[in-house]
């Protein structure tokens, strides 16, 4: 009761305003909305029987292996931002007497109510788009209610989302229940251990190795568990390398930095590059699932003068590539800007502190934007190659490289690139208030 | 004595809260200025209305700089912006140092924002750490320093440039007695020592009367102003109450 009684008061809007509430609700009801319609959409083509529902099976598996871990990815932001606002005044009551175990509920307690609301609009969401996307025809007919998912799986979704926040809120302010000084003088920057390169280009090698054996393989079921298992593990450990990748050209850049704005790009980067990875990992994801969708659009264009059945399939890759593309644009959406909001407000006693020594916003904005597109570059091309590399065995180069493929890559990368770009102009007005506002006025 | 800050009238609210009620002050070129008063009387907003961090709702702040006098109230967010990297030093409580960045970047920061290329703003900054005893600490991250020495870094970082004021919003609150007095040492040093102007917001008595002049605010109003005069040092209350 005590715990419920302390929430109440914390519940109250902040410094940061409603922006730090309504911000991972709308995030977490996003990804809600998500998961569940791509849940939906891959558990349809399971009802379906005969020669050709494999094929279909397998595709699906392969989109979900690649959205799944982004969108899980996301609702981890999303929790990590609820989290985040509440950082001082949780250290506050820690110097206040309160004990560990009252600011882990609280901080749990918090973020997992968000959640939940989140996860019940994300319902709402799931509920008003599937009578649409429904409309969207497979093997010639519409999905219609075969998207409908049952119950039992829409309520384990929730809860999935719930445990994810309170999961992630925990870990996110150990630091907090650690010290009661909180999380601000950080002494040493953190340093990415080798083992993440070694363990990552360690489950490439071996995800390239199983898919280059499934020719040899026997069993439809085997064969759409090594696809599914290879893709998902292969974008899971891109989460892994992309931040030592990031905090090793960074720490380049900032030896050679020669302006300020280059410099406080380099040591934010730095400062946290798991930080700095969440801000452009889900383009690093779109980039990955682009070489998949450039593939399948060039096997279709070669593959369309055959027999019906043939014909119908090469349409619904196609309509398939679209849906995986769009959702994957939709989550980096979501999550751009989710990220980049928690970054301005986990920053805003730096971005004040600059302003008074007289740096201009839009310097400031300038180092910000350096900060995320230059990791952008690297994860975009870093993570489209490893994409190739995977799918080398299954499709072939001609393929990978065929017109229509580029075509298609390099119009995903640069929407997605754009995306990040148009989220930080978006965010600038925040930007802007957290530099020129001036808390403690009087 | 040539003024190097002047204001008058100058008037902020916040809300319902009058935070400055027409606060006159003239601040000679070298002088420091001690700004007291209890908590919520209007101290630290009037260090930012002369600052240019704020501007107020009425009345106005004039500098004297070599090319003529600027009327701060009056500039645009980038002029105020610019000028507080040319002519303003800042040290606060906190010291609002870069954590991310180490103690000579910290420092050298002002200067490159100014256009100065790393290698020359980073030397420059140097040489003004190791002025202030930190000549080992140049590469440390601010977390790693203790609290008198980070202060010493925000007051390296204040005078890097050249500033013809530099203000100071409580800067050894943080701090024991006898780091304190090692900052404002080193603070007075680098700053009246030099010819420069101070403005210190503090509510240590201690502090304040290492200023030439106290002012005392009180809802919005300088209420008393005592000045050091003689060969003895003395505090006299030259004036009481503006209202």
């Amino acid at each position: 009761m005590k715990t419920l009684r302390i929430a109440r008061l914390l519940a109250r809007p902040g410094t940061t305003g409603r922006a730090a509430i309504a911000l991972p609700i709308v995030a977490f009801g996003v990804t809600t909305t998500l998961l569940t319609t791509v849940l939906g959409g891959a558990l349809a083509f399971f009802s379906w029987h005969g020669e050709i529902a494999f094929t279909y099976q397998a595709l699906a598996v392969i989109a979900l292996s690649l959205l799944i871990v982004p969108l899980v990815a996301l609702g981890g932001s999303a929790a990590r931002l609820s989290a985040r606002r509440r950082d001082d005044r949780l250290a506050t009551l820690r110097l206040l007497g309160a004990t560990r175990s009252t600011v882990a509920r609280l901080t749990v307690l918090e973020s997992t109510a968000l959640a939940v609301v989140g996860a019940l609009a994300g319902i709402l969401g799931y509920l008003a788009v599937t009578p649409l996307v429904g409309l969207i025809p497979f093997r010639g007919e519409p999905l219609g209610g075969s998207l409908w998912l049952p119950v039992w799986v829409v309520a384990v979704t929730v809860v999935g989302v719930a445990v994810l926040a309170a999961v992630s809120a925990a870990l996110g302010l150990r630091a907090v229940v650690i010290s009661p000084l909180g999380v601000r003088t950080r002494q040493k920057a953190p340093r990415m251990h080798w083992l993440r390169p070694v363990i990552g280009v360690a489950v490439i090698v071996a995800a390239f190795a199983a898919i280059k054996g499934i020719p040899a393989l026997d069993g439809v079921g085997t064969v759409v568990l090594v696809l599914g298992v290879g893709f998902g593990a292969v974008v899971a450990v891109l989460n892994l390398i992309g931040p030592f990748v990031i905090g090793a050209f960074a720490r380049r850049s900032a030896k050679r930095a020669r302006t300020a704005q280059r410099l406080l790009a380099a040591r934010g980067i730095l400062e946290s590059p798991k930080a700095a990875w969440r801000q452009v990992g889900g383009v690093a994801m779109t980039s990955f699932i682009a070489v998949f969708a450039g593939t399948a659009v060039s096997i279709a264009a070669t593959a369309s003068s055959t027999d019906r059945q043939t014909a119908e399939l090469v349409a619904d890759i196609r309509t398939g590539v679209i849906i995986t593309v769009v959702v994957s644009f939709l989550m980096v959406a979501c999550s751009v800007g989710v990220n980049q909001a928690s970054a301005i407000l986990d920053r805003r006693t730096l971005y004040a502190s600059l302003d008074r020594l007289g740096m201009p916003v839009a310097a400031m904005d300038a180092a910000r934007t350096r900060a995320v597109l230059s990791p952008l570059r690297i994860v975009t091309i870093g993570s489209a190659l490893v994409a190739a590399a995977l799918i080398l065995p299954l499709a072939g180069l001609s393929l990978i490289v065929a017109p229509a493929s580029l075509l298609t890559i390099a119009g995903c990368l640069a929407a997605g690139i754009l995306l990040v770009w148009l989220s930080l102009k978006a965010t600038r007005p925040m930007l802007n208030r957290a530099a020129t506002t001036v808390p403690d006025a009087l | 004595m040539t003024a190097a800050l002047e204001a008058s009238g100058l008037t902020k609210t916040y809300g319902t809260t009058t935070a400055l009620a027409g606060v006159d002050l003239e601040i000679a070129t070298g002088e420091s200025v001690a700004i007291m008063g209890a908590s919520g009387s209007g101290k630290t907003t009037l260090l930012h209305c002369l600052a240019g961090i704020v501007t107020p709702d009425a009345g106005s702040v004039r500098l004297s700089t070599p090319a003529g006098p600027v009327v701060i109230s009056e500039l645009g967010d980038k002029q105020r912006s610019a000028l507080r990297r040319s002519a303003f030093g800042f040290v606060f409580q906190q010291g609002l140092l870069i954590p991310e960045l180490t103690a000579v970047e910290n420092v050298a920061l002002p200067l490159m924002l100014g256009g100065m290329d790393r290698p020359a703003a980073e030397q420059h900054a140097g040489s003004w750490l190791a002025a202030l005893g930190l000549a080992d600490k140049l590469g440390s991250r601010i977390g790693t320093l203790s609290g008198g020495q980070a202060q010493r870094v925000a007051i390296a970082r204040a005078q890097v440039a050249a500033p013809a004021v530099v203000f100071a919003d409580e800067p050894t609150g943080a701090l024991d007695s006898h780091t304190s007095t090692e900052v404002m040492d080193a603070l007075i040093g680098s700053t009246t020592a030099q010819g420069r102007t101070l403005v210190v917001v503090t509510h240590d008595e201690d502090v304040a009367a290492r200023c030439a002049r106290i002012l005392r605010l009180r809802d919005g109003r300088i209420v008393e102003s005592r000045t050091r005069v003689g060969a003895d040092g003395e505090m006299q209350l030259i004036e009481r109450d503006q209202a």
